[in-house]
């Protein structure tokens, strides 16, 4: 009866490096298209101020931005790397927390349907709240640094952590269940085993979110609640009508995103491997 | 035709689901025995309980009444089957060769010890060299193929089926049977099997269980004596039409 055997079926086993050499391709065409409407934007952004010779204190160009940042002003001498470090820090200490804390208290909520049902809507609560709002309350209770920057940080950033994580540890195939359940596997290897893997592409959705998240938080603590950071420039800088030091600001604060959504996006790419082959379209 | 003594005995089976509407009989009250080696299938139309009637015997529903016994002792599904869904189910973040060890793991038996069988397993199924490919890269009959070593790498004394090959598209199902008959064959494991193709259930089996339409009882079971090993030559014989008429006379299709 061999001869019936290995027939349709391809049975050369598909290249994988082929497919990752595809995919790394592929993303690397993707953002040079994006890094040319990038530069576009900056040069189109550059040619209108000096053709409409808008005052820089309204809209400075690209240039002069780039130039506050290189080359301090007498009349606005911020200590920029002092600044910049600061903001990284925050940031990446609200982000990593924020994602910590995020995916255990929903791994807990996910574990205990009880809990679920009492914390859950207190979630919704806390998260419709304007944290414009109660971001002065924080600092009258906690004082300025970088650790009320990151509870501010937390407060916008956990929700889209917690709901996407607890999502993605629910939705597992109840077929996929009866196959380790008939093996009498308990609700810990369910969890390790199913659920938490099942749970990453969701996981990394709610990160992405909570990246940009991250920076809302840090940024608006710093307008609040601080003395150093961009958020702080950003304010400092407006007080004088000293705009270009905001759009510099600006532009790091939006630089800074877009390397943290890229290195979430890398460390999804290494945690979650098979997805590297999926069939292509 | 058996001299030898029940692998698994199952006496006035019933199942009654509890809904809204009031009490749903799932499984009428079924009765029948499988012996070691043995290969039955379970035909009867959709909605008669094939697949409550496996998930029952795999531990995975609870009966209302009636007994499920190997020897005599009441059995532990974990040990004693392997189950094979209509859907492979394979785990997507797991290496081929990890999803057939899955069932180890969560037995807690030392893994060291059967990543060998897993390989002759793959082998076995027609798969060696794809055991570090991820199941996305694999087509539909292939995974089930690898649900097919998942369920074996225990040793598992009884194969639960239910309706494996229904997903997949009728060459690849002719092509699977085959297979399987090689698997069942090598493996020397007793298969229960559940389908709708009369045809496939005919051609595979030695017993063939007929059930009736909800709640179901069980028609007949029809001893299947075509010669193997089978080919599809065997399809085309008048036995197989004679067999397959019996089975259709029993579901009243004539």
């Amino acid at each position: 009866m061999n001869h019936v055997l290995k027939s349709t079926d391809s049975l050369t086993p598909p290249s994988r490096l082929n497919a990752l050499i595809r995919w790394v391709t592929r993303s690397i065409q993707k953002n040079l298209n994006s890094i040319f409407v990038v530069l576009g934007f900056f040069l189109l952004w550059e040619a209108a101020v000096w053709v409409f010779r808008i005052p820089p204190f309204i809209l400075p160009a690209p240039s002069t931005a780039l130039s506050h940042l290189l080359f301090p002003r007498a009349e606005a001498n911020y200590r920029w790397s002092y600044h910049i470090s600061s903001t990284v820090l925050a940031i990446s200490l609200s982000f990593v927390a924020t994602s910590t804390v995020g995916i255990l208290i929903a791994i807990a909520l996910a574990w205990s349907k009880r809990l679920k049902e009492i914390i859950l809507p207190a979630f919704v609560f806390i998260n419709s709240l304007p944290i414009i709002a109660i971001a002065p309350i924080i600092l009258l209770w906690m004082g300025y640094g970088v650790f009320t920057n990151m509870v501010i940080a937390f407060l916008v950033g956990f929700f889209p952590v917690v709901i996407n994580t607890i999502t993605g540890l629910e939705a597992v195939d109840e077929d996929l269940l009866d196959l380790v359940r008939y093996l009498h596997a308990s609700k810990l290897q369910v969890f390790l085993k199913i659920r938490i893997p099942n749970a990453l592409p969701y996981i990394f959705s709610g990160l992405k979110i909570c990246s940009t998240m991250s920076i809302v938080g840090a940024i608006v603590g710093e307008f609040i609640a601080s003395d150093r950071g961009l958020g702080y420039i950003i304010i400092n800088a407006q007080y004088s009508m000293n705009t270009p030091p905001i759009f510099s600001s600006l532009i790091l604060i939006s630089l800074a995103g877009a390397l943290l959504f890229t290195l979430v996006s890398l460390l999804e790419r290494i945690l979650m491997p098979w997805t590297a082959f999926e069939a292509e379209p | 035709m058996h001299g030898n003594t029940p692998l698994l005995s199952i006496r006035e089976l019933k199942k009654v689901y509890k809904t809204r509407e009031g009490e749903l009989e799932a499984l009428g009250s079924v009765t029948f025995d499988i012996y070691p080696q043995e290969f039955v299938s379970i035909v009867g139309p959709s909605g008669c309980g094939k697949t409550t009637l496996l998930k029952i015997i795999a531990g995975l529903l609870p009966k209302t009444s009636g007994e499920i016994f190997v020897d005599k002792k009441q059995f532990d599904p974990s040990r004693e089957v392997g189950f094979v869904f209509q859907k492979p189910l394979l785990l997507p973040w797991r290496k081929v060769i990890d999803n057939v060890l899955l069932p180890i793991e969560i037995l807690k038996l030392d893994k060291r010890n059967y990543i060998e069988k897993a390989r002759a397993l793959l082998e076995l199924v027609g798969l060696s060299g794809f055991e570090n490919n991820y199941p996305n890269e694999l087509s539909g009959g292939m995974q089930q193929r690898v649900s097919i070593a998942r369920a074996l790498i225990h040793d598992p004394k009884l194969i639960l089926m239910d309706e494996p090959f229904g997903a997949l598209d009728a060459l690849t199902r002719e092509r699977m049977n085959l297979e399987l008959l090689r698997i069942w064959s090598e493996s020397q494991k007793t298969i229960l099997f559940v389908t709708h193709g009369i045809q496939e259930a005919i051609f595979l089996s030695d017993r063939v269980i007929i059930l009736s339409a909800r709640p179901s009882r069980m028609i007949k079971a029809l001893d299947i004596e075509l010669p193997r090993p089978r080919t599809m030559e065997v399809r085309s014989s008048a036995e197989f039409g004679v067999y397959s008429l019996e089975v259709y006379r029993c579901l009243e299709l004539t």
